[in-house]
């Protein structure tokens, strides 16, 4: 995950080597772009195990609830492709020559809402593709249009934190990620025991 | 037994038929609100009764879907799928019928608009909903999917409503869409609600029709 976001880092760097000034105002746009597709290549991932060793019975009839399971799974998913992004983030202001003279406590706490919201309804997607044949394309197709919204609220809270904008002006889009966050991870753990019946 | 050989469902077809010619009629032939969009004004009058079915056939879908993971009743499976149907056919129709009507209200095919964006992407959820249906797996493993997709769609629709709201606040305000809702002269209002009810004949023809022929394929 570290270097696919890496890769894709350096061919947006170089892509905007023709309008350097603008990139500044792309930055956050881009920087969602490389976090979302990086989450999907970890969601795609995120079953792999029980798909190739046929290995869901174990959990299936562990005595457990099944949306514990699911929890654990976007926590894992999460923690994941937080370290990625960790990882990544540096050489992405390295490269795009992005100042970073902001607030890390409210930069990471959007990244982590953010990732929060795409994890918990693509844990969702992930489980709903586990049997499909054609996971692979089916994971992006369900998740970018579901969690359209996170694109937006993610890109707006991390343009105004670059533009040094005061935290009440934005934190409108903080509301709707954490709402986003829960109402999905709720959601998730309600139906998750629905979908791996057997 | 075929659908149309019950005496119900003729009636039903008839009247579907009737109020969607009488339906046709008003908006060729009514005056425009506004003469400056010309003949386009009038496709409001399909434009937004369409959107309201459109999303109420989604709810339709989410409904099926809770009674579905509820009392696991293959009929609420048939009719989730039903609804999806349909509903996904007016929604190309929004998505047809709304830059017809924005380019000359608006100037452009694609304004952005907060509702033509959310139906954009409850249109493109449910294309996904459709890919899961046919590649899933075991079919029935997939119904309970599908189910949970088509109550995830409408989970999503405030937050997208929302968040592209707020994205473009410019779009707020809809000074074209008032001339329709005008309390001096409610005909145009009229004439939305008689269209609205219209289609709602029509789609609910349509998914009687479309459960009916899944229940007998389920059979054979």
């Amino acid at each position: 995950m570290f270097i696919f976001g890496l890769s894709i880092t350096l061919i947006f760097a170089l892509a905007f080597q023709v309008a350097p000034m603008l990139i500044r105002t792309f930055a956050p746009g881009l920087l969602w772009v490389v976090i979302l597709f990086t989450s999907v290549l970890g969601l795609n991932r995120l079953f792999s195990l029980e798909r190739e060793e046929h290995a869901m019975w174990s959990w299936t009839s562990a005595p457990v609830d099944r949306g514990t399971v699911y929890i654990s799974k976007v926590i894992s998913a999460l923690l994941f492709v937080l370290m990625s992004e960790i990882l990544f983030i540096v050489p992405f202001f390295i490269f795009l020559n992005l100042p970073a003279n902001f607030s890390f406590f409210q930069f990471a706490l959007i990244l982590f809402l953010g990732t929060g919201a795409i994890v918990s309804v693509g844990c969702l997607i992930s489980g709903i593709t586990l049997q499909a044949g054609l996971r692979d394309v089916l994971i992006p197709i369900l998740l970018f249009p579901s969690a359209s919204p996170v694109a937006i609220a993610a890109t707006k809270c991390t343009g105004s934190l670059f533009d040094q904008k005061p935290m009440t002006e934005w934190n409108f889009w903080l509301l709707i990620l954490g709402s986003f966050f829960v109402i999905f991870g709720m959601f998730g753990y309600l139906v998750f025991n629905r979908i791996v019946e057997e | 037994m075929p659908f149309f050989n019950h005496r119900n469902n003729l009636i039903h077809a008839a009247i579907a038929i009737v109020l969607s010619a009488i339906n046709i009629y008003i908006v060729l032939s009514l005056e425009p609100p506004n003469l400056a969009q010309g003949i386009f004004g009038n496709i409001f009058y399909i434009h937004v009764p369409v959107a309201w079915t459109a999303f109420l056939l989604y709810l339709g879908v989410m409904i099926s879907g809770v009674l579905f993971l509820t009392k696991k009743n293959k009929v609420w499976d048939h009719r989730g799928l039903a609804f999806a149907e349909v509903g996904t056919i007016f929604m190309f129709l929004v998505l047809t019928t709304g830059p017809i009507w924005a380019k000359p209200a608006w100037g452009i095919f694609w304004p952005w608009e907060p509702r033509l964006t959310t139906s954009l992407i409850l249109f493109l959820i449910f294309l996904g909903y459709f890919m899961l249906r046919e590649f899933g797996g075991n079919p029935e493993q997939v119904s309970r999917y599908a189910a949970v997709v088509g109550i995830l769609a409408f989970l999503d629709v405030p937050l997208i409503f929302l968040s592209v709201k707020f994205w473009l606040p410019e779009m707020q305000s809809h000074p074209q869409v008032g001339q329709y809702f005008d309390s001096a002269n409610p005909l145009p209002t009229y004439f939305l609600i008689f269209s609205f009810l219209s289609l709602l004949v029509v789609s609910s023809l349509m998914i009687r029709l479309r459960t009916n022929i899944l229940s007998v394929k389920e059979a054979n």
